[in-house]
């Protein structure tokens, strides 16, 4: 989870590698929800939500700021009441059984919650007395913990003074002291630098697949979502509007895609995506501001000369012509209607770093 | 521990996991946590020991010399010595709706609601807290004055019964602070939760007796809880304790129908506004975590 010490993964997955909660295998869903609805005076933030998650599955939603997944996972973690809908973890009612729910899961917020004025020691120290750890494992599970988010030597110093990216592998270990078999992760990416990044994945991917570990993460990363999610819920304006592991999603989009960058005013836009609809084999095309126009094809080779063709005889110039195997930003483009854009906070420090 | 143990055996868990004990346990936790909070900020915590000893010294500096002849105060030190007791006892106690806000901001506020520990317990926590620093800063305030020369009529018990009462009310003001935390979330509003120390504390017989108020303030006094808090140390300080008075080996109850005592004031009106002042608070505390927690 650092530059300094690359083998962090490693051993966050050697000490948690003997904590397989053999069973939740047969226990049926890990998460479940039906009609999860959130509104917040008039601001409808989560829609009807509906969730089956299977134990041991990385499961991913993927959105872009607003779209509802802080919001979700705030009511599957017990934190908001929802409006609508039930909602089960682990096995027990978010609404009646909540402290069971809480006690079952691990979860770090979007940001990392910590209190300045302690030391990490001193943090994940009390977060296991409050979780209930044996006493006497306190010291020893805390110690062991630091080390595997590499933070031993920075243990006794207050939290104020770490990193922003010191604070989020601080607020990992807090939702890791009493070994969950669940983990909630909202956004766990934002914010750190690619080596952290690519620590955490792998961390990730070694307790999922050794230690059967259930995940629900959140991302605006479709990266991310791709090499970590077993299955990806894509969320807009608080609803699912498309799901499934990463190669269903991409199949659900044509095979190739072409992009091109036609010149002039949205009219011009409409007139090329008219022209390009019709073509053999084009499956569909949309146009967006940054993207240009994106003409899904099964079949890019054949396709491509044709739209050069097309174009030359609507009188459109066009100055860029791409041909691309899809990818999961054009499921999220054809699901949602937009781009993903993820408010990019990478490499900046969380609020409440540097005080 | 491994994750196997954690989650293959909910059940012992679980029955460690609730219960008052349990509360109390969490509380103490979160208690220790809040003192080091104060620790470490010195700077935030000295103004509790010197506004109230620079009021002790001005006020007693200017009007100890006539206090006998104005309002026969022969003792104006002892006087305003429970004065400077509860205004630091405030003081440091409407810290804690200061430090919820600032937890809430960071989001810790969130990961201590994550927790398995009560919600009850992040509020007994605070206030465990805020009763333990009124001690150390009532402490404070009391050896100053002793030192000064102000007496203590009621000897060493009288000042234990003053630190327990300096304790109770830190514990009791500081339901205030929690409350207006919960209820807004806003920082500036907790920080003018420290305004209402003002009226709690001089709308009470703060500078002079009762019996020299005009008449408009006299009857905001009497209604007052901290009236009969402040009287009572006050007993303590230039009378003595007042004991109940026996017969027989039973305690007598007057017509209000509480014990009778030798020499007013009495602290028993101490205790019964004590009580009433920390159900009060602690309740529109509770009430205000509840709807945080359980509303949306």
């Amino acid at each position: 989870m650092s530059q300094r010490s690359p083998t962090v993964a490693e051993r966050l997955f050697e000490q948690l590698a003997a904590s397989a909660p053999q069973h939740e295998r047969d226990a049926g869903l890990a998460i479940e929800a039906q009609g999860l609805v959130k509104h917040f005076g008039d601001i409808h933030a989560v829609n009807g939500i509906d969730l089956r998650v299977r134990p041991g599955q990385v499961f991913g939603f993927l959105g872009q700021n607003g779209s509802g997944k802080s919001t979700t996972v705030r009511m599957l973690t017990t934190l908001l009441r929802p409006t609508a809908g039930e909602a089960s973890v682990a096995g027990f009612n978010v609404l009646t059984q909540d402290r069971q729910v809480r006690r079952a899961v691990g979860v770090a917020l979007q940001d990392a919650g910590l209190d300045i004025l302690q030391t990490g020691r001193e943090l994940l120290r009390l977060q296991s007395r409050l979780y209930n750890v044996p006493r006497g494992q306190i010291e020893d599970r805390v110690a062991h913990l630091l080390d595997v988010v590499d933070l031993t030597e920075d243990a006794d110093r207050r939290i104020g003074g770490y990193s922003g990216g010191m604070q989020r592998r601080l607020d990992l270990a807090s939702a890791l002291v009493h070994s969950p078999s669940i983990i909630f992760l909202d956004e766990p990416t934002t914010g750190l630098d690619p080596v952290s990044r690519q620590n955490l994945w792998e961390y990730i991917q070694r307790l999922n697949r050794e230690d059967r570990v259930t995940f629900f993460l959140t991302t605006q990363y479709l990266e991310e979502a791709d090499q970590l999610c077993d299955e990806i819920a894509i969320l807009d304006a608080g609803e699912i509007v498309q799901q499934g592991t990463p190669d269903e999603l991409k199949a659900t989009v044509s095979a190739d895609v072409i992009y091109v960058q036609v010149e002039g005013d949205e009219r011009a836009q409409q007139q090329a995506v008219s022209a390009l609809l019709p073509l053999p084999n084009v499956e569909d095309a949309q146009w967006d501001f940054n993207e240009g126009i994106a003409v899904y094809t099964k079949s890019g080779h054949d396709t491509l000369p044709r739209v050069v063709r097309s174009l030359d005889d609507e009188g459109l110039p066009f100055s860029g012509l791409r041909l691309a195997r899809a990818t999961l930003d054009d499921v999220f483009f054809k699901a949602t209607g937009h781009r993903i854009e993820p408010g990019e906070q990478a490499g900046q420090p969380t609020p409440g770093a540097g005080a | 521990m491994s994750a196997a143990q954690a989650s293959g055996e909910p059940q012992t868990s679980a029955s460690r996991d609730s219960g008052p004990l349990r509360v109390l346990t969490d509380a103490r936790y979160l208690a220790m946590r809040a003192i080091r909070e104060s620790l470490r900020q010195p700077g935030v915590e000295i103004t509790n020991i010197f506004i109230p000893l620079f009021f002790l010294a001005v006020s007693t500096g200017a009007i100890a010399n006539f206090s006998e002849r104005g309002f026969g105060v022969d003792n104006y030190l002892a006087f305003q010595l429970p004065v400077a007791v509860l205004q630091a006892v405030a003081g440091s106690s409407s810290a804690s709706g200061i430090a919820i806000v600032l937890d809430m901001e960071r989001g810790y506020f969130d990961k201590l609601l994550l927790t398995p520990a009560s919600r009850w317990s992040l509020i007994i926590g605070r206030v465990w807290a805020d009763a333990v620093r009124a001690i150390f800063f009532a402490s404070i305030m009391l050896i100053a004055a002793l030192v000064a020369g102000s007496g203590m009529a009621a000897g060493v018990g009288g000042a234990i019964l003053i630190l327990v009462i300096a304790g109770l009310f830190g514990g009791a003001y500081s339901g205030i602070g929690i409350f207006i935390a919960m209820r807004t979330g806003n920082a500036q509003a907790a920080q003018a939760g420290f305004l209402l120390f003002f009226p709690l504390l001089f709308m009470a017989p703060a500078f002079a007796p009762l019996a020299v108020f005009d008449d408009w303030l006299r009857i905001i006094a009497t209604i007052n809880p901290v009236t009969y808090i402040m009287e009572g140390m006050r007993g303590l300080v230039m009378e003595g304790y007042a004991w109940p008075v026996t017969e027989g080996g039973q305690i007598l109850f007057g017509d209000d129908g509480l014990p009778q005592t030798k020499d007013p004031p009495a602290l028993h009106w101490a205790f019964v506004s004590l009580a009433g002042f920390s159900v009060f608070t602690l309740t529109i505390a509770a009430l205000a975590l509840r709807a945080r927690t359980r509303a949306d």
